[in-house]
């Protein structure tokens, strides 16, 4: 006796080699699918920094190597030309607190000199009156 | 219907179990994790388990060996292409026989035909419930059970094999082949009811 389930495998066991050969090719398959993924994310980066370097680099790199020479000259010639106070004052250790409060009460009495004279009081408007217009065109003549 | 009880005999599973067969039950744990980070020692799992069922199904439907074989690539080259959308819970081994079967049917559109779309059974039976393991067939009527399988109409057929092969739940054979589980049942009642006949004929 067998069950219904038994019986239709059992007749199709024949299958059973070709079935693993498909197995096998979808297996490799999964493995191609990994390894193109893989390469995929690496591949992008190098095919943008190739594309940066034949297309916008590589034609002009006389020009480019000069820019270069001459930014490093402006680098060089830049930190030949500093002022070497600017490095004293960075190395030198901080004030002392007299020295600050000194320099702070000197601001100070700076700031008390500096302030402005009141402005001039202005003369509040007038009040507008409104007048008849026979009247407005007699003060118009008579102007 | 009466069954002689030599028949159809309701016997302990595990008189059949100790045979070199793939497991039924989806209980079992398998790799789909490991497969969906595209492992291809769980992808080899997963196959392993599901070629024999799968080609067994797809050759009950289209009765041609190297048709079949080509869909049991295409199912799984799709199922590796499309594992994820398979949603959690879901099953792997249904949603594997699920593509499967719309490779089938794609085959059947291409070559005009209609029975598996249009063959309906339309009123629901509620009795269905015994497991494929039940029914127990001698080695004389393996034959009769073969010739019986290949005589019914496609839709009813599809819902058997899937019912002898994996013992997929109503559910599942419903999700399977995108129907009602009603008709399910119908279709798996009237399968079953033709083949007792069949081994009640076939015994005398």
């Amino acid at each position: 006796m067998k069950t219904p389930r038994e019986i239709l495998l059992e007749r199709h066991q024949a299958a059973a080699p070709k079935l693993d050969a498909i197995r096998q090719s979808a297996v490799a398959a999964v493995c191609g699918r990994r390894i193109s993924n893989e390469r995929q994310s690496q591949t992008t980066a190098t095919m943008i920094l190739k594309t940066f370097w034949l297309e916008l680099v590589w034609p002009c790199r006389r020009i480019w190597a000069g820019l270069a020479a001459v930014w490093i000259l402006i680098f060089v010639f830049n930190l030949s030309q500093r002022d070497p106070s600017e490095l004293m004052a960075r190395k030198s250790p901080p004030p002392a607190p007299q020295m600050v409060l000194a320099f702070w009460q000197q601001e100070k009495l700076l700031d008390e000199l500096m302030v402005p004279d009141k402005p001039p009081a202005v003369e509040p408007p007038k009040p507008f009156l409104p007048q008849p217009r026979s009247e407005l065109r007699m003060q118009t003549l008579t102007a | 219907m009466e069954i002689p009880g030599n028949q159809l005999n309701l016997l302990p599973s595990q008189t059949f179990h100790s045979m070199k067969m793939p497991a039924v039950a989806e209980s079992e744990q398998l790799p789909v994790p490991q497969a969906r980070a595209g492992e291809p020692a769980a992808w080899d799992a997963l196959f392993r388990r599901y070629q024999l069922p799968l080609y067994v199904y797809v050759f009950e439907l289209t009765r041609n060996e190297q048709t079949s074989l080509d869909l049991v690539q295409e199912t799984f080259i799709a199922a590796v292409k499309h594992l994820g959308g398979l949603r959690d819970g879901e099953k792997f081994g249904s949603w594997l026989f699920g593509i499967a079967h719309q490779k089938v049917i794609q085959l059947w559109r291409k070559r005009g035909g209609r029975e598996l779309l249009f063959d309906e059974i339309p009123e629901s039976l509620d009795e269905f419930e015994d497991s494929p393991d039940e029914l127990l067939i001698r080695r004389e009527q393996e034959a009769a059970f073969m010739n019986l399988l290949n005589q019914l109409p496609p839709p009813q057929r599809s819902a058997l094999l899937l019912h002898f092969v994996e013992d997929f739940s109503l559910e599942e054979i419903a999700r399977i082949t995108e129907t009602q589980i009603g008709t399910v049942k119908s279709r798996l009642h009237y399968a079953k009811r033709a083949l007792r006949k069949l081994l009640k004929q076939n015994e005398r």
